[in-house]
């Protein structure tokens, strides 16, 4: 008498929830998800193919555009790519103020994240909070680059320019008031039996199908691996530095939340570490003039730990000042394939919420 | 201890707590800035559109033609017109078009200026990039020297 | 005989004319007040531009809202698309004819004027039996859009409310035993009487009594059925113009309802603190300024208004801290949690009053 469907829904492209541009081909039956497609590339602008025709130093505004919440990253992701291809060093203050600035834009990035998550669930102060710290983040990266979200702050073998004067004790001060502001918004949501709710046990990806999906950074680490390149292959200066790696088993959205608070004051650490030890005077850049000499049919790969994962360069260099191919590596695209696994047999509230746990950018993931 | 968390879970302790932290940031400084009316000061190194400037001394031409930031350009956004001089030795400047629908603000025609101590192209602080037209927003060198005209709402 | 007839209608049609104004003038200021005071928990300071620090705000968005285009979608079903948004909007107006607005009433030419349109001696039962009535509004609302997120809010609505009828009314009657009467003026009237506002026997009931009011009315942490990030906005999706602002308005008026509710159940309506504490009299500082009968009346209404605006106070900074439940975690703290301990808090107050009707 009754007949019972499945219902096709559409999530996104333009869903409040779906962190710009994702579609979701849901499958439902009544709330449950029974299957689901991700559809990306509707911020596809070819930047991979597009590089090849580019000298190197003009592809680096183009790595700000990609993953735009963490823009330092992917600068600093590209630039060690290129000065690896051409074997250039870079100036130890140089690298000191590539950390801090990357460590910062970590904060702002895991900020962005929590207080999007916390808006996906409905917690919507926190959102509100987050923004407001990390509009403290930007104006540091204004007063030292001139620019809020596509920085474009590295050259390559250095920095364009010393942190400017009164820099040093803003940042400071803001961490001291970070670490304040950091035990509020735990106040709010570690606890808060509705939060546990909703992220215990949602979105559950063990360590072997995380590994089987390549999927990295603190996803990865909820899982209970302790995989950061930061320890691992150390770049920059991160060998010099004294800092944990946050692990949780719990393979849950809740875990990852724990895994990326945690992150976010390590980060602090890490930047107040680089303030005391950074040498005061110093080269700034490690090459003189612009011309770039790469070696004919080299191949590297230089991979960094950026906020969302393993965010890697592949450079094949034709002996020319241009790339023979970039292929950007980026987690966000990688990590998007966990979203149909962990989604699957969850309700609609979870698919909101797994999104949110993944930290997609999907200006990162479509290129 | 585990009769106290038995009744702070009973109280709802933790949610009560949360909503603490919200009433007191109720007493915090609000951090609204109301935009056309109010502004947050730039920064000396803010990257707002690149313009032109003069040698502030003489009043003169600083740019040399060089082209370098027209080759630099990520964007192909900058177009140089130039003619030999007349005393033979260097270029005049005829115009210079940077085209702000393009430029994406990333600073790099700024760093192999070689004017020296002031760069001929600098990244000012204008931000407000509207036109009603595509073509408001290529500027040449008046425009660049002078800045665009914005009609600001000031109501 | 007919004359007098004549002025009593009258006298109803002037009550209720009153009480409609101002419970529709209240739902500007309500959804105003919840942007200022959800923007100053954030850091934020809400409306600002349309009339002084925005004061016109809302007006200016109800203006919107009337003169926008009604759009109905081309395959809803249109009767019932037109009719929802009424069916929600009335009954949450007509629950307000059994609030008491004050204690004592006016002589206007001779002719006694109550603070409420009526006190049924049912008062409680008809503002349950009134507000379930809306439910059917918000359902049918999803239904008639023909849309997939409309339904699923529609859906989640219904099992919701459904639910949350059941403690709602149950965690009322410990109330009403300790009143010993379901009229809105009696409770007032017995917890005078009984030197207590029936909150402090009846904390856990108030506790229930809230929650269930929360999710009946669709507000944060329970609006699941219209729950944004996930379902766009639920029920309402397919609603524009006014008739999207019926359903605002009919959430903010049954936002007033559970508050009035709980007013006169729990926190003595219009009786200030601590009735019978003599010293405590000036608080009704409107019987030293206002001559006659004008004073206890507008103590009263100062009191009334002060509690409802406390509960409302408490929905907004509600919404503002928590995350959402999700729906199959609401109904299972509906059924597994608020339904048994309302139960057990009628047999506790029943068993308390049995105890003291012994001693006492």
């Amino acid at each position: 008498m009754f007949r019972t469907q499945e219902m096709e829904i559409n999530m996104g492209p333009q869903h409040p929830s779906t962190h710009g541009v994702l579609r979701l081909k849901l499958r439902l039956d009544g709330e449950r998800v029974v299957d689901s497609w991700p559809v990306i590339g509707y911020l596809h602008r070819g930047i991979e193919k597009l590089s090849e025709s580019k000298e190197f130093i003009k592809i680096t505004p183009f790595t700000d555009r990609m993953d735009y919440v963490c823009a330092m990253s992917g600068n600093l992701a590209y630039l060690g790519a290129v000065e690896k291809l051409c074997g250039i060093k870079v100036p130890e203050k140089a690298a000191y103020i590539r950390v801090i600035m990357v460590e910062l834009n970590r904060i702002a990035s895991h900020l962005l994240w929590l207080g999007t998550h916390a808006l996906d669930i409905g917690a919507m102060s926190i959102f509100l909070y987050g923004f407001r710290e990390r509009e403290m983040i930007l104006d540091l990266f204004e007063a030292y680059c001139g620019a809020r979200l596509t920085y474009n702050a590295f050259r390559i073998s250095g920095v364009p320019a010393d942190l400017p004067p009164g820099w040093k004790e803003e940042c400071t001060g803001f961490l001291k008031l970070f670490r304040q502001r950091h035990r509020e918004y735990e106040q709010i949501l570690t606890a808060n039996r509705i939060w546990l709710k909703r992220t215990k046990d949602v979105g559950y990806m063990d360590a072997e199908h995380c590994l089987a999906l390549s999927v990295t950074g603190p996803v990865l680490r909820a899982a209970g691996v302790a995989r950061d390149l930061r320890k691992d292959e150390p770049y920059a200066i991160y060998d010099q530095l004294d800092f944990d790696i946050p692990v949780d088993d719990g393979c849950d959205t809740y875990a990852r939340y724990i895994v990326r608070m945690a992150e976010m004051l390590q980060s602090v650490h890490m930047v107040e570490q680089c303030l005391e030890k950074m040498p005061s005077e110093g080269p700034l850049m490690g090459m003189k003039g612009r011309r770039m000499k790469p070696r004919k049919d080299e191949e590297i790969y230089f991979a960094i730990e950026g906020p969302r994962g393993e965010q890697g360069v592949y450079l094949i260099s034709d002996g020319t000042d241009r790339p023979y191919r970039c292929k950007f590596r980026n987690s966000s695209f990688a990590n998007l394939q966990a979203l149909a696994p962990m989604v699957q047999g969850g309700l609609v509230a979870d698919v909101v919420a797994i999104i949110g746990t993944l930290d997609i950018v999907l200006g990162d993931s479509d290129r | 201890m585990k009769l106290t968390r038995f009744i702070q879970k009973l109280i709802l302790w933790e949610l009560l707590v949360g909503m603490m932290v919200v009433i007191r940031n109720q007493f915090r400084p609000k951090v609204t800035v109301q935009y056309p009316k109010e502004r947050i000061p730039l920064r000396p190194r803010f990257r707002g559109v690149p313009r032109l400037r003069y040698d502030p001394k003489t009043m003169e031409e600083l740019c040399i033609s060089c082209l370098l930031c027209e080759q630099i350009c990520p964007d192909d956004c900058i177009a140089i017109k130039w003619e030999k001089a007349p005393s033979g030795k260097g270029r005049v400047l005829k115009d210079f078009i940077i085209d702000y629908q393009r430029c994406c603000l990333c600073g790099l025609c700024v760093d192999p200026c070689p004017t020296k101590p002031l760069t001929a192209i600098y990244m000012s602080h204008d931000y407000e990039l509207a036109g009603s037209d595509r073509l408001d927003l290529v500027a040449g060198r008046t425009d660049l020297h002078e800045g665009r005209t914005v009609t600001i709402y000031d109501k | 005989m007919e004359t007098q007839m004549f002025i009593t209608i009258l006298i109803s049609v002037v009550q209720i004319s009153i009480v409609l104004s101002l419970v529709a003038l209240s739902v500007p200021l309500l959804i105003l007040m919840e942007r200022k005071v959800i923007g100053f928990m954030q850091s934020r300071i809400g409306p600002k531009r349309v009339g002084p620090s925005g004061m016109l705000q809302t007006i200016a968005d109800g203006l919107k809202l009337l003169l926008k285009e009604d759009i109905i979608p081309d395959r809803a079903d249109k009767w019932v698309f037109r009719l929802a948004p009424m069916i929600v909007l009335v009954p949450a107006f007509v629950a307000f004819a059994v609030v008491p607005f004050s204690g004592t009433g006016l002589n206007v030419f001779g002719q006694r004027i109550t603070p409420w349109v009526t006190d049924l001696n049912i008062g409680i039962l008809f503002i349950i039996a009134i507000s379930s009535v809306g439910v059917f509004g918000i359902i049918l609302g999803g239904w008639a859009s023909n849309s997939k997120y409309p339904l699923l809010g529609a859906l989640r609505s219904a099992a919701q409310m459904v639910s949350y009828e059941v403690p709602l009314g149950l965690a009322l009657v410990g109330g009403l035993m300790w009143a010993g009467t379901a009229s809105m003026v009696g409770i007032v009237e017995a917890q005078r009487e009984a030197h207590l506002w029936f909150f402090i026997p009846q904390v856990v009931g108030t506790v229930i009594y809230f929650m269930a009011g929360v999710a009946e009315t669709n507000r944060a942490p329970f609006d699941l059925a219209e729950a944004e990030t996930e379902l766009v906005s639920g029920f309402h999706t397919e609603y524009s113009g006014m008739r999207f602002g019926l359903y605002f308005i009919a959430e903010y008026a049954n936002m007033l309802i559970v508050a009035a509710v709980a007013t006169t159940m729990f926190f003595g309506g219009w009786l200030r603190p601590f009735p019978n504490v003599s010293w405590l009299a000036f608080l009704d500082i409107f019987n030293f300024i206002l001559p006659g009968q004008w004073g206890p009346f507008m103590s009263g209404l100062m009191w009334v208004i002060i509690k409802v605006s406390c509960f409302i106070f408490l929905y907004y900074w509600i919404r503002a801290t928590f995350p959402r439940y999700r729906y199959d975690q609401l109904m299972s703290i509906g059924w597994k949690w608020l339904l048994p301990l309302a139960l057990a808090n009628i047999m506790g107050t029943g068993a308390l009053l049995l105890w003291l009707g012994q001693t006492g």
